[in-house]
């Protein structure tokens, strides 16, 4: 199966996704009822997220441009990429909604969202994770079949 | 019904590859192939640009079927 530059750079985000639900977010997991993780510490793990992003972003493109030829974006392109993003933005609106309907139907109980630090910061990552994953898959799924 | 072309056909005549029809048309190969394999619906700009490339009138190149 031969995969074009703009295949390959989808599949780069795909395992980037999966990369980073099981390398990071089982930290957030362990810790999510717990009250005593320091600031300091969440700001050294985001610390470690951004140059692992950094990092893997840098060499796997860069290995993509050397490996590949540089690709002509067309109609085509612009059709997936505005299929693929709707989707992606349904996806942030309904996830939107569920939210506000949880935080106010807590509030009508006089108890609001029982979260910590890092259950924010999970929450947060988790839906990004998803959303990204959902769009990229379908974005490749588009540009194998239409 | 639906939209079908005789790109390949005529693209064959004129003995030009999926490559340099995409490149003198301006879109990647991928497309041509996917307008080929009737998965992709091309703009009517695009149709146009490969009728002008294939020499061809546009009625001969996209038919409804």
């Amino acid at each position: 199966m031969a995969l074009s530059k703009k295949e390959i750079s989808i599949l780069i985000e795909i395992v980037f996704s999966i990369a980073f639900a099981f390398i990071f977010l089982p930290y957030f997991y362990e810790n999510l009822d717990n009250n005593l993780v320091l600031m300091d510490d969440l700001i050294v793990k985001i610390i470690e997220i951004v140059i692992f992003s950094v990092i893997y972003f840098s060499v796997a493109y860069s290995l993509l441009g050397f490996f590949k030829k540089t690709e002509t974006k067309d109609e085509r392109d612009d059709m997936i990429n505005s299929k693929s993003y709707k989707l992606g933005y349904l996806l942030h609106e309904f996830f939107l909604f569920i939210f506000i309907g949880t935080l106010s139907s807590n509030f009508k109980n006089q108890e609001l969202l029982n979260l910590t630090d890092v259950g924010i910061i999970f929450l947060i990552f988790i839906l990004l994770i998803f959303i990204s994953f959902v769009k990229s898959s379908y974005q490749l799924y588009l540009h194998r079949t239409s | 019904m639906k939209l079908k072309n005789t790109i390949k056909e005529y693209r064959q005549k004129k003995s030009l590859t999926q490559e340099e029809l995409a490149f003198k048309v301006g879109v990647s190969r991928q497309t041509i192939i996917s307008i080929e394999r009737y998965r992709y619906k091309p703009s009517l700009e695009l149709g146009m640009k490969i009728s002008m490339s294939l020499e061809i009138n546009i009625n001969s190149l996209f038919y409804l079927e």
